[in-house]
């Protein structure tokens, strides 16, 4: 089975996402056995980031890695165990907000594709990328 | 269409203001007045915070410890050429398009020549305080290093074990050869590491400040260009700026000979909105202090709050006219900017009350106004990051907006709050 990384460069959704945990470094940390969960903005969410926001991000790498890590969780987490638990602590160190019934909720993202299986953990793709805060 | 027609009206006392940001608008009405006002007075902020923002960071990263700091508003030439990242053509992202990165000339004519427009020795400038307040500056720095808790992760770290391991470093560099201050720093260290806190918050705001100058200066350029139609253009502005600098580094460097002392190095990845822009509105602009000399509080009495958070001081409360008292910081920011009105903002003053004599006043409630319209631009950059767009097709989501927005104006319900007053042309 493919690991999250290999998943992710193998979707054309995710070049942006690919993009920045490359420049940020963190390709091997999403190597990592872990398992690990990742609620991976697509292309369209970070089109959605108003301008200057990811230039000033790429040129700061320790500002992105930040921002990426809020979007990772350690452990493996289904939409079946989502469904009993409001927030998720993120590996920057800020909580979550998890809402996950009928419709799928990660902050103020929303997800349109989940529980996508990797060796080392699981992705659910959104639609927004989410900011702490 | 519109939220109101997707969900029912809110039936807040503030409703009205509520639906306006729900359409995109700010909590400052979208009257041609308005912009002008607002627009004149970012300008003739953003002269005096050129010098504040460079001498912070000469504060932090080369005065530092100096027991006898006579000198410390003194900028050397190498501060006032230091290059904006956000103006010129080295900047990291070119906000002020027109405008160079090293010190603006106005700040230069105004260091050389003083209100007295005449040329005289530096230090006949300074005693004669004929130059830049920077006390005003060192208020702002001490309100954020008093209030703390307001998110982020700052200062958090200045309470680890590596900041001061990082400060035991620095101090012993910068005493070195000085028994009597190393002495005093085996007794004492927690005086030091205060005080190195305290020009970690120099550097914050500092860089902060780095930030907002060219974003003023080039609302100004826009507006005198005819690209500035209404408020709502003038707020927009301003989210796309804090997004743009959102993740700019907040770090803290210390130079001592030539060596760099990293306090708080950028690996930290310190960023410039949760560790310095929200920490600085909500303690500027919300909480602050009581000013010495304005009003005597009774703090038994409960005149002033028992917590913190609720402290309501900052310029979006202030009763602008008894603050006038010579001294305190908020007059010292009206008379830096004073020197650097633009015309038309002079003559529209001259037009009302009692014209030149009262300038500082109605100034100062122009820049309430324009603080209430910075304001709405961190209301709507939170509202972007953290909720959903304004025209969400989701009613659910409309209704989490509707109420971060009604939690944001429940902050203005306490009678000292200026909302109202700013929705009349005529508060002045």
């Amino acid at each position: 089975m493919p690991n999250i990384v290999e998943i992710a460069v193998s979707n054309d959704a995710f070049q942006t996402l690919v993009t920045a945990v490359t420049v940020a470094g963190l390709v091997e940390a999403l190597q990592q056995p872990g398992p690990l969960t990742v609620f991976a903005p697509n292309d369209q969410a970070f089109a959605k980031l108003l301008p200057g926001t990811v230039d000033t991000l790429v040129q700061n790498i320790p500002q992105l890695q930040r921002i990426l890590k809020y979007h990772v969780v350690a452990g493996r987490y289904t939409t079946a165990e989502l469904k009993d638990l409001t927030t998720l602590t993120s590996l920057e160190g800020s909580p979550i907000p998890i809402a996950c019934g009928d419709i799928f909720e990660v902050k103020n993202a929303t997800a349109i594709a989940s529980d996508i299986e990797a060796s080392n953990g699981i992705i659910h793709v959104i639609d927004t990328v989410i900011l702490m805060g | 269409m519109t939220t109101t027609l997707k969900i029912p009206p809110s039936t807040h006392p503030y409703a009205e203001i509520i639906h306006r940001l729900e359409a995109g608008g700010s909590m400052l009405p979208d009257t041609e007045e308005n912009l002008m006002q607002i627009i004149g007075i970012y300008k003739a902020y953003a002269v005096p915070m050129d010098f504040y923002w460079r001498d912070l960071l000469y504060i932090a990263e080369r005065v530092f410890l100096d027991p006898l700091p006579f000198f410390k508003y003194f900028l050397p030439q190498e501060y006032l050429d230091l290059p904006n990242h956000y103006a010129g053509e080295t900047a990291d992202f070119r906000v002020w398009q027109k405008g160079e990165a090293s010190a603006h000339p106005e700040l230069l004519e105004f260091m050389d020549k003083g209100e007295l427009k005449k040329k005289l020795p530096k230090l006949f400038h300074h005693l004669w305080h004929d130059r830049i307040n920077m006390e005003f500056a060192e208020a702002c720095m001490r309100a954020m290093l008093w209030h703390q808790g307001m998110g982020g992760l700052f200062y958090d770290y200045l309470e680890s074990e590596e900041y001061l391991g990082n400060c035991d470093r620095a101090i012993k560099a910068y005493f070195k050869g000085n028994p009597l201050m190393l002495g005093l720093y085996k007794l004492f260290p927690e005086m030091f590491y205060e005080k190195v806190r305290e020009l970690s918050y120099y550097a914050n705001l500092g860089l902060f400040w780095e930030v907002m100058a060219p974003v003023f200066f080039e609302m100004s350029d826009r507006y005198d260009a005819g690209e500035f139609k209404t408020v709502p253009d003038a707020m927009d502005f301003l989210v796309n700026g804090i997004f743009i600098a959102a993740g700019r580094p907040i770090y803290h460097h210390v130079y001592i000979g030539d060596q760099c002392y990293e306090l708080i190095p950028k690996s930290k990845g310190f960023m410039w909105l949760y560790e310095a822009a929200l920490p600085y509105v909500e303690a500027v602009f919300y909480r602050t202090a009581p000013f010495r000399g304005t009003k005597s509080y009774n703090a038994q009495a409960q005149q002033v709050p028992a917590d913190q958070k609720d402290f309501h001081y900052g310029i979006l409360y202030a009763d602008v006219f008894p603050v006038g008292t010579a001294g305190i910081p908020p007059t010292l920011l009206m008379q830096d900017m004073l020197h650097f009105l633009p015309p038309y903002l002079v003559d529209y003053y001259q037009q009302y009350c009692r014209g030149e004599d009262d300038m500082l006043i109605q100034l100062g409630i122009t820049f309430q106004r324009s603080m209430y319209n910075v304001t709405s631009a961190v209301i709507q950059a939170l509202r972007t990051a953290l909720l959903y767009p304004l025209d969400d097709p989701n009613p659910e989501h409309l209704r989490k907006n509707r109420q971060f927005f009604e939690a944001q104006m429940d902050r203005f319900l306490r009678p000292e709050a200026r909302l109202n007053d700013i929705q009349n042309q005529d508060y002045r």
